[in-house]
């Protein structure tokens, strides 16, 4: 009897952490599906520091410091 | 894990921030320096010359060209992070307790200690990213807090809010263009203050820590609480890590609040929670003081917490960590 209070004890565990788990999942896509088309709104880049980085890496390859950002 | 000890301060470590490619570590502490290292093997890259005063807080650009820092001098000051040099000094009338860089460098706030008859303000200057260029003196924007003074803030994805962590416990949400104020919520024990706020990658969420033994983990749009981690001592620090679902605590009891100052009755450990189910999944030690901040690295591939006792160590996750997964977690990317 008490192995089985046990077991389902720890099922609900399981469960109450997959609900977690997916109610996070669903938050996640629905704001980084919000921000991007924000992002597209105000006409900016989907990634901005990809581009940041993008800008300063090609001007001066091996001095990361001296890049200067129009 | 193996960790790589910076000792190159002489006081209580106050603030570290990685630069946004994980690979340089900067560190400030109240001995007046501000320290850059190279994250992988803990040499020191520089220090950063010209604070008279306990310096409170760092960060880096986007692109690593700049950090900025605030101190109780009464400046917060720009630095060239290659060449040591300092570009631009704004003084206030009390002391700098934090200061942030929103997404893509081009502002700056800063947040000023209430003190002899001055309330705590967030104040906002623009940045031009050519560090050959002349900086700005004027603040663009001055948001006073009368209700209860800022301990923290930061900017949130967009640059569209400033959130600001209170003394009392509360948290704001401020319109960045503006100043308004939108929402203030009490997220943690009445007047127990909120010591950090740091951002997710995306900055869509942020985490808290506070005194009252708690961090929350925080919508920037609406500011709901979407979790809360409990831990048995105050917290002074917490940060969230990339590519593992994890959040990182740090904190301890003050020296004189204890009258035995053992690690372990101080609690000098750096906690690591999970930051979907909010259990403790483990504890790493070392330090022999409160930790005062603790840092991810945006890569993801380890942290580095800052102490009291002046040190500040950098720990590199190994393979356990990378594995370790909850069955729930791993069935879902099973199913994936």
């Amino acid at each position: 009897e008490d192995a089985e209070r046990g077991a389902s004890a720890d099922r609900e565990v399981v469960e109450a952490r997959r609900r977690q788990l997916d109610e996070w999942c669903a938050w996640r896509a629905a704001i980084e599906e919000e921000l991007l088309e924000e992002r597209a709104f105000l006409g900016l880049p989907e990634d901005p520091l990809a581009v940041l980085l993008a800008t300063k890496t090609p001007e001066v390859p091996d001095d990361a410091e001296e890049q200067i950002i129009e | 894990m193996r960790p790589v000890l910076l000792a190159g301060h002489e006081r209580a470590l106050t603030q570290i921030r990685y630069n946004l490619d994980g690979d340089l570590i900067f560190s400030t502490a109240k001995d007046q320096h501000i320290c850059a290292w190279y994250a992988h093997n803990g040499e020191r890259l520089g220090t950063y010359h010209g604070h008279v005063g306990a310096i409170w807080t760092v960060d880096v650009d986007p692109t690593s060209t700049m950090i900025a820092s605030g101190s109780a001098d009464n400046t917060m000051r720009l630095w060239d992070v290659k060449t040591g040099k300092n570009l631009k000094t704004w003084e206030f009338p009390t002391a700098v307790k934090r200061v942030e860089f929103n997404e893509d460098g081009t502002k700056l706030l800063g947040v000023t200690e209430k003190r002899m008859g001055y309330l705590s303000n967030i104040v906002v200057v623009d940045i031009n990213p050519d560090v050959n260029a002349e900086q700005s003196d004027e603040k663009i924007l001055t948001i006073v807090c009368d209700e209860s003074k800022a301990t923290v803030a930061g900017w949130s994805y967009l640059s569209k809010f400033i959130i600001a962590g209170h003394e009392d416990g509360s948290v704001s949400q401020y319109d960045a263009k503006n100043g308004d104020l939108l929402y203030n919520v009490s997220v943690h024990e009445l007047n127990t203050p909120v010591t950090d706020l740091q951002w997710s990658n995306d900055r869509t969420y942020f985490i808290t820590a506070s005194k009252d033994k708690t961090a929350k983990l925080i919508t920037a749009k609406d500011l709901e609480v979407l979790k809360t981690y409990v831990s048995d001592t105050p917290l002074n620090s917490a940060a969230i890590t990339p590519k593992k679902d994890f959040v990182i605590l740090g904190g301890g009891q003050a020296a004189m609040d204890v009258t035995t100052t053992s690690a372990r009755q101080g609690k000098f450990e750096a906690r690591f929670y999970h930051k979907i189910f909010e259990d403790e999944i483990g504890r790493v030690r070392g330090h022999f003081g409160p930790l005062n901040t603790v840092a991810a690295d945006p890569t993801g591939k380890g942290y580095a917490s800052g102490g009291e006792d002046g040190y500040v160590r950098v720990h590199m996750f190994d393979k356990g960590y990378f594995d370790f997964m909850y069955e729930v977690e791993r069935d879902r990317q099973n199913r994936l």
